[in-house]
């Protein structure tokens, strides 16, 4: 099959894409600090925010690449290399987790000895939430994501040079147990930096909810890319109707998944109504929390259900982006919605700040310019993959 | 390009999902013959033992009702046991069926087609033999209708906050979607067997099953749609009946019981337990009807990749229950686990992790996930171990109460395990019969994923 798209961005093209990002990530960071200056509290509440959140969307990314290697996925071909450049930026993650880990006196209150002398239950968590451990526990998650991630990246782009389809065989071989790990590390993740916000309260099905919410968030990230891409003279062949259709299942479906989930947690401890589960709710029905409570299963199921239900919506080149976009801010309301009601200087009412502004724009910003320049270096399509002629001819029965 | 690239290209070359050079008449004959030939000996003998089983399960039901639900071994503070547990387990079988049906055929996993009939009647033989449970248990099963909710007539209405009476909703409706969609299913295949039948009678009645089937372009199409649609319904099914299975526990405040991880934990249990005993029955099947050309060990290949996925999901939740009950700090929720895996039920609790965490970690390894003998002694064990998982969830959570004074065993009775038993003779009993009278290989779809239903030879999109 003759496909006339081009397979490498153009420097104009990459320089295009990183000026607006390079001023994001600039201003972002130059506001954060001074904000920090002002208000050094509520910076580390806002930055924890925005750095869970764009962490969420590359452990997504880092989950869809695995499980099309793993099934030998034939379709997904086309855009797998846009979402491995997306999940092998956890390496400039682990750099930016570092403001977390300075901010862990201020974050996390189980880290005050004289706090925990005055609390029986911490006490007995005290062995595993102490500043020590928990900073070898962030250590150890990233060097699982950042190895899986370069692994899989190093094998897919070596064989975009050589060809040679037995890369696609060791990438699966690393995939299979990759998801264990991931899910492993990303659920204690999940319990180290959004549950021991509230170091009482607990929740087993927190790892899965972390996981569904930078699931759906991805799949959305990703259609966004794809039609930029396309807007800018990409993949216009490559990435066809059939491909966003199918994204667009895969959004709708892992919504349904999040709300699954999310409804689980939710409806369980409201039925069992002990204290020291439904506090966590009560905190978040307080005041003006409780406009953001009843947001998210209208804003993050309802409409996106009905929004995405009918083929014609899947593979509308515009509402699908925008839907993807609308996901996209759902998720980060999900994610500071989780965090700022345990913020205790925060009050019961939303208070949305620069800060909440300014750390996205830094985090967003710095990902999206090592995005963009890591996806100038390689082909933008797995030039050489097995399976790739069967993704290019694709299509949706 | 080395030798070694080029076994690689060969391996991922999409495999031929149906063997030994056979056309689309050969795929006909080989199916149907399976239910057309003369009714085998040993199909006597094997249905002569599994009903005499089911009477088993008859005399046990009977002489319950005729005495009460105190001839289980049920006591205070046990008021679960067998009854639920063999409950769940069936229900959890019955996910297999739905989930290669519906989920697999929404991703376009094409080996599903050899399996999926086989896998869909194991759904419905398998939610007949749990609801057994649940309607004997409520005592006097005479009255068991006035869980539904029936216009005013009894001065009473069904307790709409029990999640037991959802489970009757949950239950009934997947048992009616899953019906549904393997009669849909059926449609094409029932109207070859009425074409094919010799005898008048078989004629009349396939002819009648087959609602006027002729195979035109029109039909196709609204069978098509029809199957689609009915995925798509089937799917958030697979999801939600064991979702409210496990609401049944996860609604109450009993420590080992409430947890949230209980809706997905007990989904991909369900799926894994259905598997195995898909798997079990398929390599019986395969054996004695010689349909290995059809159920290939690409297809066993990938039911292991299956089994290993959930029963590793099945893992993680034990381990996330066990590190939750920890950090908790919750004295109770650290008791119930701890007494769960060193207590009086140790044996259950470990029995439970060696079949359903261990013994699947065994099909990591390819030359495993080949072998016949350990692809069958593992789903059996599978089999045991999900029937353990929900005696420790129920029994071990209940077994020792809030207060000593209210501790206690349970040790089955004869009808306890009679009971249990026979279930087993009724499942396989509609197995025999499902085998003698209706194709146990869905054959068009089969057919559509051979290499000549495709114009272009390109079986694969």
């Amino acid at each position: 099959m003759k496909v006339t798209d081009k397979f490498k961005l153009e420097s104009a093209t990459i320089q295009k894409a990183r000026t607006p990002l390079i001023a994001l990530a600039v201003v972002g960071w130059l506001v954060s600090l001074a904000g920090f200056a002002i208000n050094r509290d509520q910076f580390y509440f806002s930055y924890l925010v925005s750095f869970v959140y764009v962490l969420s969307i590359c452990l997504g990314a880092l989950f869809f690449v695995m499980i099309q290697y793993v099934t030998t996925s034939g379709w997904s071909v086309t855009v797998r290399r846009l979402a491995e450049t997306v999940m092998v930026n956890v390496d400039i993650l682990a750099v930016l987790f570092i403001p977390v880990a300075i901010g862990i006196p201020t974050l996390f209150h189980w880290s005050h000895p004289e706090v925990v002398n005055k609390d029986l239950l911490l006490q007995k968590k005290a062995g595993y939430l102490n500043t020590t451990f928990f900073i070898v526990r962030a250590v150890i998650y990233f060097l699982v994501w950042i190895l899986l991630t370069k692994q899989i990246y190093g094998n897919s782009v070596s064989q975009d040079q050589n060809g040679n389809p037995s890369h696609t065989q060791t990438n699966a071989k690393w995939s299979a147990p990759g998801i264990l790990l991931l899910f492993i590390t990303g659920s204690f993740a999940a319990f180290d930096w959004l549950m021991s916000l509230d170091p009482h309260w607990y929740s087993t099905i927190f790892g899965i909810y972390f996981f569904s919410g930078g699931g759906v968030s991805f799949v959305a990230l990703l259609i966004v890319i794809a039609i930029l891409l396309r807007r800018s003279g990409y993949l216009e062949k490559a990435i066809t109707v059939e491909h966003y259709h199918d994204l667009g299942k895969l959004l709708f479906a892992f919504t349904v998944f999040w709300t699954y989930i999310a409804f689980s947690q939710y409806f369980l401890i409201w039925y069992a109504n002990i204290p020291e589960e439904t506090i966590w709710y009560i905190h978040r029905f307080e005041g003006s929390w409780k406009a953001v409570s009843v947001f998210l299963p209208l804003g993050h199921f309802l409409f996106p259900f009905f929004a995405l239900i009918s083929r014609t919506a899947k593979r509308h080149l515009v509402f699908l982006p925008a839907m993807a976009l609308w996901i996209l801010f759902a998720h980060y309301v999900d994610i500071y919605w989780m965090v700022m009601p345990t913020h205790a200087h925060h009050g019961p009412n939303i208070k949305f700040l620069f800060l909440d502004l300014a750390t996205l724009a830094a985090v967003v910003g710095t990902v999206g310019f090592v995005f963009v320049s890591r996806l100038g270096k390689n082909a933008i399509v797995p030039v050489r993959d097995p399976f790739l002629e069967e993704s290019l001819k694709f299509e949706n029965v | 390009m080395s030798s070694v690239s080029e076994d690689a290209a060969n391996q991922l070359s999409r495999p031929q999902l149906v063997l030994g050079g056979q056309n689309f008449h050969t795929v006909t004959e080989a199916v149907s013959r399976i239910a057309e030939g003369k009714t085998p000996k040993a199909w006597y003998l094997a249905f002569a033992i599994t009903s005499s089983i089911t009477a088993i399960l008859g005399a046990m039901l009977a002489y319950l009702v005729a005495t009460g639900v105190g001839v289980w071994g049920n006591n205070q503070p046990i008021g679960w046991a067998w009854d639920i547990t063999n409950f769940v387990f069936w229900i959890g079988i019955g996910h297999a069926g739905t989930l290669i049906s519906a989920i697999l055929f929404l991703f376009r996993q094409k080996w599903r087609t050899s399996i999926n009939r086989f896998a869909e009647a194991m759904t419905l033989f398998a939610v007949a033999c749990a609801g057994i449970y649940p309607l004997f248990h409520v005592g006097r099963v005479w009255v068991a209708w006035w869980l539904f909710p029936l216009p005013y007539s009894q001065g009473m209405w069904p307790n709409f906050r029990s999640p037991l009476l959802w489970d009757v909703f949950a239950v009934s409706t997947y048992g009616t979607v899953s019906l549904l969609f393997w009669y849909v299913g059926l449609i094409p295949d029932i109207g070859t067997f009425r074409d094919r039948a010799k005898s008048k009678i078989k004629k009349m009645i396939y002819g009648a099953l087959s609602l006027g089937w002729r195979g035109s372009g029109r039909h196709w199409r609204h069978y098509e749609i029809a199957y689609m649609i009915l995925a798509g319904l089937s799917t958030p099914l697979v999801l939600s009946v064991h979702s409210v299975v496990s609401f049944d526990f996860a609604v109450s405040i009993i420590p080992g019981w409430h947890t949230t991880i209980f809706p997905p934990y007990f989904v991909a249990g369900a799926i894994f337990s259905g598997f195995a005993m898909v798997m079990t029955l398929m390599l019986i099947a395969r054996w004695i009807f010689k349909l290995e050309n059809f159920v290939t060990m690409v297809h066993l290949d990938n039911m292991c990749k299956i089994m290993l996925a959930t029963g590793t999901i099945v893992g993680y939740a034990y381990a996330t229950e066990f590190f939750i009950a920890w950090y908790s700090g919750n004295a109770y929720e650290k008791f119930t686990f701890l007494n769960r895996a060193f207590g009086p039920y140790a044996w259950a609790y470990w029995i439970m992790v060696s079949c359903n965490v261990i013994s699947p970690q065994l099909f990591w390894f390819k030359s495993l996930r080949s072998n016949l003998t350990v692809m069958f002694i593992v789903s059996i064990i599978i089999n045991i171990g999900m029937w353990f998982e929900r005696f420790v969830i129920i029994v071990t959570s209940l077994h020792r109460d809030f207060l000593p004074s209210s501790w206690g065993y349970f040790s089955p009775t004869f009808v306890d395990i009679l009971t249990f038993f026979g279930s087993f003779g009724l499942f396989l009993t509609l197995f025999l019969l499902f085998i003698r009278v209706l194709p146990i290989i869905a054959v068009s779809e089969v057919k559509g994923v051979m290499p000549q239903a495709h114009a272009h030879g390109d079986s694969h999109h």
